[in-house]
């Protein structure tokens, strides 16, 4: 049992950030719901591909619980169009790649956030959905067919809010 | 005839047994002095607790002793010699993920002495004591029937316990920059537990929550939630015993009993 600590509340420039995660959010739940309609998934992946898209809407949703009543709840278009055009055809690999990649850059730009952010409620937060966003992408890789460093490794670049 | 009135009797029989009681508490001959509280029989001399204070070294050291005690375990399971046929893989990526932690060791140390901070270079002495060393006895036990098994189930709790650790510290760190540090690792200790999920029940079926319809417990699953849980987690190890159960142990994150303080050592 991890010693209790108080958490202090989202500062004002905390709110800005995770408003961006809300929105980084809602552009991945929108982007395993576009993967899970393709006709190239079975429906035993299309069950894990429906899974992943209810983790990040949770986490979307989590988020703007933080923040309150200044949360977007929008898709940050950014995030949804950067990836949008891989998640089509019939290379399951290819799209359990582009989802990886949307994963691996996800868990790199809340870490980033983590390193910014004020108030610890935030952070322990961004770290809950860190650790089970990690699970995804080592999953993608694993179900891709790809070797174990890929499942491993995290080589993608953090967004940066208001810039993407 | 001496007449004493009641009130002298009382008086001198009061002074007597002061006398007494004062002689009793004095120094005797061939009895060595004590620094202790008078008491009846032989008081153990005082040990003062050092003053600890769990701060962001102590914090990180812990880290690195959980990285330490992962280290140690895969290198033990690797030294029984189990991972041969259909666990050849499982070998494979144990020494892949000793190698991770040997690197996650080496990174948090480097965190601690920029701290001006003592590395801390073993296992945690108390989750050894309590969890790990308990696990291998059951686990190499001569009649336990599936070693190579259960050194896999042992690994994903660590590696669980791990992530769970780091992403507990995250809310005690004082410094933003190591919070970002801290859950850096911690999501690579989270890939670690997902990978060797996988290697205990494959395939698309062991991706998410299930449970097993025989026996009405939870499989397990390489994504378990949607956001990372700080729950203890239950390791089942070990032969079946004469009423047909084994052994499970309840594995938590360190908590006051267990940090790698200022005053603990490798030594």
């Amino acid at each position: 049992m991890m010693i209790p600590s108080a958490t202090t509340p989202p500062s004002t420039a905390d709110v800005a950030l995770l408003a961006f995660g809300n929105g980084a959010e809602l552009a991945a739940r929108d982007l395993y719901a576009v993967a899970a309609g393709l006709s190239a998934f079975s429906e035993e992946e299309k069950t894990v591909l429906v899974g992943f898209h209810d983790h990040h809407r949770a986490a979307a949703q989590a988020l703007a619980g933080l923040v309150g009543s200044d949360a977007p709840n929008v898709r940050e278009d950014a995030v949804y169009n950067a990836f949008r055009s891989r998640l089509d055809g019939s290379d399951k690999s290819a799209i359990y790649d582009a989802l990886r990649e949307l994963e691996n850059t996800l868990v790199a730009t809340h870490t980033s956030l983590v390193g910014t952010l004020d108030g610890t409620a935030g952070s322990a937060l961004v770290a809950s959905i860190i650790t089970t966003q990690a699970r995804h992408a080592a999953i993608l890789a694993l179900v891709a067919g790809r070797a174990l460093n890929d499942a491993l490794v995290n080589s993608a670049t953090a967004l940066t809010p208001g810039t993407n | 005839m001496n007449r004493y009135s009641r009130r002298q009797v009382l008086r001198f029989g009061g002074a007597g047994v002061a006398g007494v009681v004062l002689a009793a508490c004095g120094k005797q001959a061939n009895v060595p002095e004590s620094e202790n509280v008078v008491s009846v029989g032989v008081a153990p001399s005082k040990v003062t607790l050092p003053n600890v204070e769990v701060n962001d070294v102590v914090l990180l050291r812990t880290a690195a002793s959980l990285e330490f005690n992962a280290i140690d375990t895969y290198e033990a399971a690797l030294g029984l010699g189990v991972f041969t046929g259909a666990f050849a893989a499982a070998g494979d990526i144990a020494k892949r993920l000793r190698d991770d932690h040997k690197g996650h060791a080496e990174a948090i140390n480097g965190l601690i002495t920029k701290l001006g901070g003592t590395p801390f270079t073993c296992g945690n002495p108390r989750i050894n004591e309590v969890y790990i060393a308990p696990a291998l006895e059951l686990i190499t036990a001569t009649d336990n029937e599936n070693p190579a098994l259960d050194v896999v189930v042992l690994a994903h709790a660590l590696e669980n316990l791990a992530a769970q650790t780091y992403q507990g510290v995250v809310t005690m760190l004082g410094d933003k920059a190591l919070r970002q540090a801290a859950i850096g690792i911690g999501q690579d200790e989270a890939r670690h537990a997902a990978v060797l999920a996988q290697a205990l029940n494959p395939g698309l079926s062991g991706i998410l929550p299930s449970v097993n319809p025989d026996t009405g417990k939870a499989n397990v699953a390489a994504v378990p939630s949607a956001f990372g849980p700080l729950t203890p987690i239950n390791v089942t190890v070990g032969p079946v015993q004469a009423d047909g159960s084994r052994v499970s142990l309840i594995l938590e994150t360190p908590s006051l009993n267990s940090l790698a303080y200022d005053s603990v050592s490798c030594g």
